[in-house]
């Protein structure tokens, strides 16, 4: 039980008519702290919405999600997010008044953002080191050399990437990801499983929902595949490739092993 | 006309009514947020001026308090209490979006309106609260109507330069990310609500001082001083000024100043000529408006100011 660090406990949600989470006892798994785990499912199959009802932006219509003996469901999302959950979205989010390097910047939790330091002056110690930490990221994922460039000139793939960035500035125990490899090239790529073998080293929890399962389930050391809401297979990548009803549901007669 | 007494007008009600329309701009351009009820902090520090400094009720008054404190009690007391109206009007408010916390502002306002008329132990009802006292400071021969140009100039000039610091910190800059894209913001942990309620509450307090000073000028309150009209004229001036930058807050509202006193300042012979130059001062408003918002002159100059910056 210590060990687990996420747990979705019969979790349901509906939108409108559709049952987009959790048919009958609705969903639950869980997530040993330190995880690497990979979300998969084919479209519609409720992986976003699994990372949104864990991240607080939808409020499940039953269950609850716990980190770390936290109950989620009653917790707000940026409250949810400084207990060191950090997320991506499937469709990149940037903020287009600020600058590249802002955009990661932003993603730390400087003391400036309290009124009283600001008034007070007492912010300005600690910049520095938040630009020189956000710069060495940036780095990490391939913009070291945009930084001072706006957002507006980024590609698709890029934006991802920046996403990224934001989330990593903040050292998140656990980091979500969805489709980050969707319009990312394949260096790109290369660099984005460099940077996830890292923080899984670190002992990081990983989620990431991926469609390039050549990319993911090299890295990923547990599988979760979801299909109409509903778990439909949990086990390693291995065991998952010749899981007839994930090869049936999702991966296709050509993925069979 | 008196080109002396134009421009001290001009210079104090341009400062002061800047103060208000920097204030709709933080809270508007950066935090996100559309207040129409302006005018209700405003009147809110006027009136606590008042109370907090003028005598005990005697005769033929109706208000209840009179705290016979002295002025620099009662200016910290308006901005104070702008403050915690904010606070009063905020908490409910602040979850709703767009046009739906125009109209609570807004509403808010005209119950506060409606209070001061009717509820004559607060400040006499519709005669309102003369003679407000006047703080009884004087340098040498120089005339009140000059100190008062300084004070406003100085509570402006005061007002930027928090509204800067505020803006220039960590503070600003979560603020454009939760207004760029709340969503993302509080995926870093940005806490939308509570940045978005500081904001307001922050931004009534010079407010607030800005109606003690009107109090001052004025040395009366009353409800028709603080109509809606207040709040269109500051939102006009924004409007007029470019949202995106101080200075064209300040040009706005100093443009808008300029053309009321020239209209104020011409003389009537008679009844029916005053009523023909109050409509075309309507007429006139409205056709400004429409031009400067077609050629967004203002805008044009204060924005190309902050990208030499
Ligand atoms: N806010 C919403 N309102 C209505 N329906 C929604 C909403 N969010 C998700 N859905 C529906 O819920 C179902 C699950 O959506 P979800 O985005 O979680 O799927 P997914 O597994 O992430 O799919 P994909 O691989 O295409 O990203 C879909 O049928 C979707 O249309
Ligand atoms: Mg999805």
């Amino acid at each position: 039980m210590n060990s687990e660090f996420l747990i979705v406990d019969g979790v349901t949600k509906r939108f409108g008519g559709l049952q987009a989470l959790g048919g009958d006892g609705g969903l639950s798994f869980t997530v040993p702290r330190g995880t690497f785990l990979g979300l998969i499912g084919p479209n519609g199959a409720g992986k976003s919405t699994t990372f949104n009802v864990i991240s607080g932006v939808t409020k499940p219509d039953t269950g609850a999600v716990y980190l770390d003996g936290q109950n989620l469901s009653e917790t707000r999302t940026p409250e949810i997010a400084a207990h060191g959950l950090g997320r991506t979205f499937q469709t990149p989010r940037a903020f287009p008044s600020l600058s590249i390097l802002e955009n990661v910047i932003v993603g730390a939790d400087s003391a400036g953002e309290r009124l009283g330091a600001v008034l007070s002056g007492r912010w300005r110690r600690d910049e520095p080191k938040l630009k020189e930490k956000a710069a060495a990221v940036l780095n990490r994922v391939g913009l070291g050399s945009r930084m001072t460039g706006s957002v507006a000139s980024l590609s698709g793939g890029e934006l991802r990437m920046l996403e990224v960035a934001r989330q990593l500035v903040r050292d998140p125990k656990i980091l979500l990801l969805d489709e980050p490899t969707a319009g990312v090239d394949p260096s790109l790529q290369g660099k984005l499983s460099e940077i996830l073998a890292r923080l899984h080293e670190d002992g990081t929890t990983l989620i990431v929902v991926e469609h390039n399962l050549h990319f993911l389930l090299r890295i990923a050391d547990t599988v979760v595949v979801l299909q109409n809401g509903e778990l439909l297979a949990q086990g390693s990548p291995q065991a998952i490739r010749s899981d007839e009803k994930v090869v049936a549901a999702y991966l296709g007669n050509d993925h069979a092993a | 006309m008196n080109v002396e007494a134009f421009l001290v007008a001009v210079l104090t009600f341009g400062c002061l009514f800047s103060v208000l329309t920097l204030s709709l701009n933080l809270q508007y351009a950066r935090g996100g947020m559309i207040n129409f009820g302006t005018v209700a902090y405003f009147a809110v520090g006027a009136y606590a001026y008042a109370i907090v400094t003028q005598e005990p009720p005697s005769g033929l008054d109706q208000y209840l308090i009179g705290l016979n404190g002295p002025w620099w009690l009662g200016f910290l007391v308006a901005g104070v209490g702008a403050a915690c109206f904010a606070i009063l009007t905020g908490w409910p408010t602040l979850r709703l979006r767009g046009e739906y916390l125009a109209l609570t502002t807004f509403a808010f306002a005209e119950v506060l309106h409606s209070f001061l008329l009717n509820e004559r132990r607060i400040g006499n009802g519709s005669v309102g609260l003369a003679n407000v006292e006047r703080p009884g400071i004087s340098w040498a021969d120089v005339p009140d109507s000059y100190v008062f140009a300084v004070a406003a100039l100085l509570l402006m000039l005061v007002t930027i330069a928090v509204y800067r610091r505020i803006l220039a910190s960590p503070y600003g800059r979560a603020m454009d990310a939760v207004r760029d894209d709340e969503m993302a913001a509080e995926a870093v942990g940005k806490d939308v609500a509570r940045m978005r309620f500081e904001v307001f509450v922050i931004s009534a307090v010079p407010i607030g001082f800005a109606g003690a000073l009107y109090a001052m000028i004025t040395t009366l309150v009353s409800p028709d001083l603080f109509t809606a009209e207040v709040t269109f004229f500051v939102w006009i001036a924004l409007v007029l000024g470019g949202e995106r930058t101080m200075l064209g807050a300040i040009l706005g509202t100093i443009a808008l100043v300029v053309f009321q006193e020239v209209v104020r300042g011409i003389p009537f012979e008679t009844v029916r000529s005053a009523q023909i130059a109050a409509s075309v001062e309507h007429m006139l408003t409205g056709a400004i408006f429409v031009i400067i918002l077609r050629w967004q002159v203002f805008e044009r100059i204060s924005f190309a100011r902050s990208q030499a910056e």
